[in-house]
Order: structure tokens, then sequence, then C-alpha cells
């Protein structure tokens, strides 16, 4: 057990507000083992995953559709290497900030874990799907209005409460904030690999959300609140871009089938897309996700911290699979507000 | 044998306890199963769980989240809640055991503030008033001041400046139709959604209160429009408790709780919502509907 008095405190002036651990390693021991055992260790998976900047775009999609093959289709022609997950723990994570059977559109669609579930078991892998909703703390309340909690049991799939596990350190790889690191749930630490598989919305703050922003759930509450306002002291694009640096273990597969547009992440309204984007490298698929939606990623802060340390945001620099971006860009409505329109090509659709 | 009694050996036998089965010990569910025992005068089990809410509170009163993590201090209002309820009900330490020091963790929570903001045209809350935070230096959310509330009213120090503030917050954080969420009400002119959980919780911490302002009867409305039988555990608890502590009892709250019961057992048996569902089970006379002990307590050491 660490006492009080083994931990650093913070001060009032700590950057941190929560505590570091006395001892700053890479990872933090979780419960006398060790922990962090994944991505880096596994030199196939690594190569896997590190085919840098490309982004697979399926169009015409749709939730009772063949999903599973588009997913397999996506992953394989962004150069993701299926040997490589033979055995290993791979976390799906879903965006459930706030479900509600209102709002479908504002968290990713069962049948997108689903799908992604039963294609990572058929290579092998040992599934299971975890998130930490930000403004909801009853779990089984988010499982149960996003329709999560069938699709588990329907197709026998462990959940992993992220903001109710054991937790341990990493280090912040990213330092564009303060932040000297970060807390993660043990499911998050152990896994092999992260499945982002964010829902396409328009962000109030920070223009957009996909698959970057959607790493904020793997944040425990516990240890950040509801919300988890420790990030947002510190700057969203900032630990945006620090927790996707510290957690390079991370591919994503994004719900664009029905999107939000307006007031997202929580208000906004439907926006139908049919689209599922699926890339190994987050920073590159955010790029294009950004572009189907008529924002210029360059302009969104944390693509810029990303760019070319993360990964590449410019097109020319992301191979593109599946179809192409160009005749697919369908600009969202944004709130007319200075710092959202000026993320957006040209004078798109704003909502007041 | 009820529902309620299943619980009750269910969880006399998994103090410390956690979120889910399998989970690490944690301070939130342990307090709340404290309280569930202490009220059916299950004092030796009960005595297990303060005593373990002791080991962890920190030499400036506060307790951590778990065993391993000592911050943020958040479950001192929780631990301060179980520790009084449990000397209240007759329930003490064997001698040999730690003493939780409620007067010590009042003292920090006392200390604790949430960060203030200058007032802004993109919020719709009154940023300059101050709760508590989840997380040391870091803005008031309502939950957390709902729980320090209860806590202050539940040790003698409901009328004490900071809780009187946080009553004001509270109320501030209610949206415009009633209810209220994890502390947001709108944002950038948009009215936010309400969600059950924090609803009941901010009721609990306001009964008792004189207040008139529209919002808190809009609030037990939309509780008692929302809930139903299938209304998730912790949820429906905090609803019904939430009522409860206004004179709003539900006559199905007994087979809508019995079936979240049931629902919990499928579902791998959270010690969490099953502590819930016991203290939900009592109506009126849970533990968290300190309305009736605002003042008559003194803080003691259990």
């Amino acid at each position: 057990m660490i006492t009080k008095a083994q931990e650093n405190q913070p001060t009032s002036n700590s950057p941190d507000r929560v505590s570091p651990p006395r001892m700053n390693r890479r990872a933090l021991v979780l419960g006398g083992g060790a922990a962090a055992a994944g991505l880096l260790t596994y030199p196939l998976l690594r190569r896997a995953i590190a085919k840098r900047g490309m982004a697979f775009i399926a169009r015409g999609q749709s939730y009772n559709g063949p999903l599973e093959q588009t997913l397999r289709d996506g992953l394989l022609a962004t150069g993701f290497e299926p040997a490589a997950i033979a055995g290993k723990r791979v976390l799906l994570k879903p965006n459930l900030v706030e479900p509600t059977r209102k709002s479908p559109q504002m968290t990713t669609h069962p049948a997108m874990v689903v799908a992604a579930a039963a294609v990572f078991r058929q290579w092998g892998a040992k599934v299971i799907v975890g998130e930490g909703p930000g403004h909801v703390r009853d779990t089984e309340l988010a499982l149960d209005e996003s329709g999560m909690q069938e699709a588990l049991d329907s197709e026998r799939l462990e959940f992993a409460d992220l903001n109710y596990e054991d937790v341990g350190w990493l280090e912040n790889a990213g330092r564009a904030s303060k932040l000297s690191g970060f807390w993660f749930p043990r499911s998050v630490i152990e896994a092999d690999l992260i499945v982002s598989m964010p829902k396409i919305k328009t962000h109030h703050w920070v223009g957009f959300t996909a698959s970057m922003k959607n790493l904020y759930g793997t944040i425990p509450g516990i240890k950040y609140g509801w919300p988890k306002n420790v990030l947002h002291h510190a700057g969203i694009p900032e630990t945006v871009f620090d927790i996707n640096a510290s957690l390079p273990k991370a591919i994503a597969i994004v719900d664009g089938i029905v999107a939000m547009e307006g007031d997202g992440p929580i208000m906004g309204s439907a926006k139908p897309l049919g689209l599922v984007i699926v890339g190994t490298n987050p920073t590159a698929v955010d790029a294009t996700v950004a572009r189907l939606m008529g924002l210029a990623p360059e302009r969104v802060p944390y693509l810029q911290l990303a760019a070319n340390r993360l990964g590449p945001i410019e097109e020319s620099f992301i191979a593109q699979r599946g179809e192409a971006v160009a005749g697919l860009v369908s600009p969202f409505k944004v709130i007319d507000r200075p710092h959202l329109r000026a993320l957006q090509t040209d004078a798109g659709p704003r909502v007041s | 044998m009820s529902f309620v009694e299943e619980i009750l050996d269910s969880l006399a036998g998994r103090l410390p306890c956690g979120y889910h089965a399998g989970g690490p010990a944690s301070s939130e569910p342990t307090a709340l199963a404290v309280m569930a025992l202490s009220a059916q005068g299950r004092h030796l089990a009960a005595a297990k769980g303060i005593g373990w809410l002791a080991e962890l509170q920190a030499a400036d009163g506060s307790v951590g989240p778990t065993a391993s993590q000592a911050t943020p201090g958040w479950p001192t209002s929780l631990a301060v809640l179980a520790a009084q309820y449990a000397a209240d009900s007759g329930g003490a330490l064997p001698t040999t055991a730690k003493r939780f020091d409620i007067d010590r963790a009042v003292g920090w929570i006392l200390q604790t503030r949430g960060e203030a903001l200058p007032r802004t045209s993109e919020m719709g809350h009154d940023m300059t008033l101050v709760g508590w935070p989840w997380v040391e230096n870091t803005h008031s959310w309502i939950e957390p001041t709902a729980l320090h509330v209860l806590a202050l009213k539940a040790v003698g120090r409901g009328d004490h400046p900071r809780a009187r503030e946080a009553v004001r917050l509270m109320i501030d954080r209610l949206l415009p139709d009633g209810g209220c969420n994890y502390g947001n009400t709108v944002v950038m002119n948009q009215v936010l959604r309400p969600h059950l959980q924090p609803t009941g919780l901010t009721m609990l911490a306001l009964a008792g209160e004189t207040n008139a302002d529209p919002r808190i009867a809009k609030s037990l409305n939309y509780l008692a429009r929302e809930l139903s039988p299938r209304t998730p555990a912790a949820s429906l608890a905090y609803g019904l408790m939430g009522l409860a502590a206004h004179g709003w009892p539900q006559d199905s709250a007994n087979s809508w709780l019995e079936a979240a019961y049931r629902r919990t057992i499928a579902l791998g048996s959270s010690p969490h919502r099953l502590a819930l569902i016991a203290l939900a089970a009592m109506d009126a006379q849970s533990p968290l509907n300190v309305r009736n002990r605002h003042g008559q307590r003194a803080t003691a050491a259990v």
C-alpha cells in the first residue's frame, strides 16, 4: 500500500493536481507486478502498427451491414499484420461519454464494437471492451443507454470499467502540457493494443473529436473526476496530444456512419455519413476525418501538436486506401464562434 | 430471506469492498457498505470497514479512493458519513483497532476548496461560487459538493459558511427545468441534459433546506417522472433516496430495487451497487438522509 506520506504531494502550485507516484518509472508497478507489458515489448506488433500515414475510408456503410468485412479490409489495407495480434490483449475503446437513447449520435454504435471484436478474435486476440465515461459515474447506465450492454452480453465480451480500476503511472511522453505523467487503468496499461473507436463529432471547445480525443476516456475518474477536470486545467489540446504520445499502442476505427454536427460533443444533431475510417496511426486518421468534415487539420490545435511527431496530417503524406477523401467531404455545421469558424476550410455551415 | 438481507450477508463478508467484484478495495463502496450494515445493526461487520478506512486516513485527515491511492481526497466525505453514522448507531470498534478521526477529516474538508473562476458568457453557472472539487485545485463540481455538504450536515456543521455557500452552488447548478448533471448547466447558450444519479444525490444534500427555488421541485418531479423498474442500480438508488429525503416516497420503490438487485447479481454482484440498493431500501431512514440529524451531532472519534 502506498501511504500518503510516501507519495509526492502536490502543492498549490503543482502543475499535476493529481499526485504522481514517488517513483517516476516509465510504468508504475500495479499491485506488485510489472505493468506496461504491452506494445513496446512486442517487436512484431510494433511493426504491425508502425506503418505511418495510411487511412482507409469505406462509404455506404450501415450498422446492419457487413461491418466485419469492412473493418478487416480497412485494417489489412492500412498495414495491420494479423499475426502480430495472436494471443495478445486488445482493448476496444468506444466513446460512451454521456449516453442517452435520445441522442444515439453521441456515442459509438454497438455494431461497430461487435464487428471489431469479431475481427480481432478471428485473428486470435483476447478482446475486451473498456471505457471510462467522462460525464456519468453510473457506468451501468452508460452501457444500458448506449445499447452496449446488450452487445457485450450477446457477444460474451468482457467490459473493463476504466473509471474504477487499479491504476498505474506512465510518464508523459508528450510534454505539451505541464503534467508529468498520467494515471491509467490497469486494462489500458496491460493492453497490447488499444483500438480507439470514436464517433465522429464536432466539439465546441476543440473543433472536432475522433480517435485522439476519444482516449480521454482511458483516464480514470477516481483519480481525475467527472468531468476529468485536471485535463481541462492543463489544456485540452495539450493533454489530448500528451495522452496519445503516452499511449503509442493505439490504432483507430472510426464510426462515421451516423455522426454528430452542430453543438457537439453532447448536444449536437445527427449527421448521416455512411462512413467508416480505419488506420493504424490515429493522427493520420483524425486528419483525414477533419478533411471529411470540412475542417482544416493544420488549424486544429491538437493536430498541430501531433503533426510529424505522432503522425502526418498533410494530405500528401497520408496514403489513402479505399475511397478517396475528395468527393466525400461533407462540411459539418459548427457553432458560430470565432475559434470554430477558424477551423473551417471555407465558409461552411454554422449554427448559433 | 429478503433481498436486503441477502445484500447485507454478501457485504458483511466482503469488507473492504470495491466498485466491482474482484476490483480493488475502495473507500466509496466500503463507506456505503458500512452505512448499510450499521443501519441494520450489523456493527461487527461495519467495524471492519471503518477500521479499514481509518487505516487509509492520512495525517491531514483525508481519505483517498483506494488503498494504493491516497489522493484525491474526495472520498473523505463518504468516510465521515460512514464513521459518524456507525458511531451514532451504536457501533464501536474493538479497542485494538485504529480509530477514524472525524474531527481531522472535517478539518481537511473545510480547508479543501474548489477553484473559483471568473464568470464567462460561455458558461451558465456562477463560477465564482466555491464548493468542493473532485481533485484539489480544480473547479467545484456538484457531486463532490453534495457529498461534502452531507458530511458536514452529518457532523452537525451544516451551518458552516462553507456548507451554506455550497448549498447556493448546488441550487445554482440546477437546470432550468429541473435536475442536474455533473455540474454544468448552460454551455454556449445550450441547456444541457439532467442525469439521475447526480440529481438524486443533490436532492439528498438539499433536503431540509428552506430555499424555495422552483428548480428543486422541478428536480423532484424529474426524478419521479424518469425513474422506472429498468433504471440501473446506482441511479435508481440515488434517485429514490433523493425523493424520499423530500417526503416523496415511491410506492414501487421496493419492487424496483429488488429488480435492480437481481440485475446487479446477474452483472457480477458489484458491492458498490449492492450497498446503494440496501441504503435506498430504507426510504427516508437511509443513513444518507441526514436532514433529520442536522445540528444534532457532535463529532467524535470512532
